[in-house]
């Protein structure tokens, strides 16, 4: 209690991690071996994006970079590619960040369909080049979409049960520890 | 709030960028890594995956339990009407499991007949599912055995009805099933009774492309798929499915394994085949002392067992 800033940073990290570990374990469930023929949003990155977008400080940039690094290595997908595209697209929406602070939310959405456009075509066509067999076009069209449409939820949830909200003008908390 | 921005741009600013750097190099270098020399980036992904899933397993088995539990609830509506339905479908297999002894007892005088070898090391090692691979867009699934049970890559999984996949990555405790419907799976077939040679080609559909056929006219929908065991890899002889026409046309497999609920599989132990290299050393016995020593010491050695 000292110290009530860092306890609430890194608090809000756990939570985060412990989270994206969460999706992890729910996608990995064997419950459907059937080839699906549509496709769920992908969650960890909508997750990620609303806290990036609002708190950049919850989500640290190796943590980002282990949570995909892990994924990519547990659902088969080409190891580090798309964790270092992820990295990247938060990256950019970290920097976007106080930019977005004064703005509503249809901005910040616009935002973060515009970077996850760049990334989903990025992944694809670098894959392309390097000939790597992929997934159907059709398919991760669908996911972008889920992704995408999924997001507000995501957003709500962090805002209204997860406490992530942007940091307002009046907003003491983070500058109490210099006080 | 300006001064708080300021500070991260003077200070942290080129480190943060730096490590950016480094980390999204580290990254993509995996990622050539992996194209360059993929499989020992794969065996370092089977170890990883070998450490991670089995601390999930105690999680992992009761949720998809109470899954399995709730999606069955529905079917406890309408119980009478399947109690009648499991009725009528026993008669039937009463009379299936006749025919199959009569046929059973056929074939072994049959075999008997013929003096027939049956491959006596196509023995199997029985796994439990422990995951799937946890993206729409790749169809394989974990199973609880590895290395440790002996078990090597491409052998043959099922369950208890047909092919399931081939073993494509173990790690100690346990291995992956690369599934017939992922995009990266190819078995070589045989039609019957056309006898027609083919590649069923996963295609992320769930029922497999029939491709590269012989004489496509003589496939028809309704026939049995067999594993044909060309190349060597994969053993013979083993139940796919039966031939499907889709609506545009084209031949596809119904695969005869129930995907829908894949539990337990058995994987075939399978060693390749002998090969003979050496063309005429048996057309008959070589001319002079050497061989004729080499006769002998064979007598002799025959004589002792």
């Amino acid at each position: 209690m000292s110290d009530p800033v860092l306890p609430r940073v890194w608090l809000m990290r756990a939570l985060y991690a412990a989270l994206s570990v969460g999706i992890v374990f729910v996608n990995l469930l064997p419950i459907s071996t059937v080839p699906p023929s549509w496709v769920g949003p992908d969650l960890y990155l909508a997750l990620t994006f609303a806290f990036a977008a609002r708190r950049p400080d919850y989500v640290p940039i190796l943590l980002v970079a282990a949570l995909a690094l892990g994924m990519d290595l547990l659902f088969q997908r080409p190891p580090g590619l798309w964790a270092a595209i992820t990295v990247l697209g938060v990256e950019t929406l970290r920097n976007r960040a106080p930019a977005l602070r004064d703005l509503t939310f249809l901005s910040e959405w616009a935002a973060v369909s515009s970077t996850l456009l760049v990334m989903t075509l990025t992944y694809r066509i670098i894959l392309a080049v390097f000939m790597v067999d992929q997934a159907p076009l059709g398919l991760s069209l669908m996911q972008l979409a889920a992704t995408l449409l999924v997001y507000p939820l995501v957003v709500l949830v962090a805002h209204a049960i997860l406490g992530v909200r942007k940091r307002a003008p009046g907003d003491l908390e983070p500058a109490r520890g210099r006080i | 709030m300006a001064r708080d921005r300021g500070q991260s741009e003077d200070y942290a600013g080129p480190f943060k960028r730096l490590l950016l750097g480094i980390l999204v190099l580290c990254l993509v270098g995996l990622f050539l890594i992996w194209r360059i020399d993929s499989p020992r980036v794969e065996r370092f992904r089977a170890q990883v995956v070998d450490q991670v899933v089995p601390s999930f397993d105690w999680a992992m088995a009761p949720v998809t339990g109470v899954v399995n539990i709730l999606r069955d609830f529905q079917s406890y509506q309408r119980m009478y009407q399947q109690n009648q339905d499991l009725r009528r479908e026993l008669q039937q297999m009463k009379a299936w499991k006749e025919a199959a002894l009569q046929l059973e007892q056929e074939n072994a005088r049959l075999l008997d007949l013929n003096n027939v070898q049956l491959d006596p090391r196509l023995t199997y090692v029985t796994g439990v599912v422990m995951a799937d691979s946890g993206s729409p867009f790749r169809q394989s699934v974990l199973i609880n055995v590895g290395s440790r049970d002996g078990i090597m890559d491409g052998w043959a999984a099922m369950d208890g009805l047909g092919l399931v996949g081939r073993i494509s990555g173990v790690g100690s405790n346990t291995a992956r099933v690369l599934l017939l419907t992922d995009t990266s799976s190819r078995i070589p077939i045989t039609t019957q009774p056309s006898g027609q040679r083919a590649l069923v080609i996963g295609d992320n559909s769930p029922s497999p492309l029939l491709d590269f056929i012989e004489s496509p006219d003589q496939v028809r929908p309704g026939d049995r798929i067999l594993t044909s065991g060309d190349g060597g890899v994969f053993p013979a002889g083993l139940l796919v499915g039966q031939v499907i026409q889709d609506r545009t046309g084209r031949m596809r497999v119904r695969i005869a394994a129930d995907y829908e609920r894949l539990e337990f599989l058995r994987v075939l132990r399978s060693y390749p085949k002998d090969r003979i290299n050496d063309p005429g050393s048996m057309i008959g016995p070589a001319a002079g002392p050497r061989a004729r020593a080499a006769d002998q010491a064979n007598a002799a050695r025959a004589g002792d067992e």
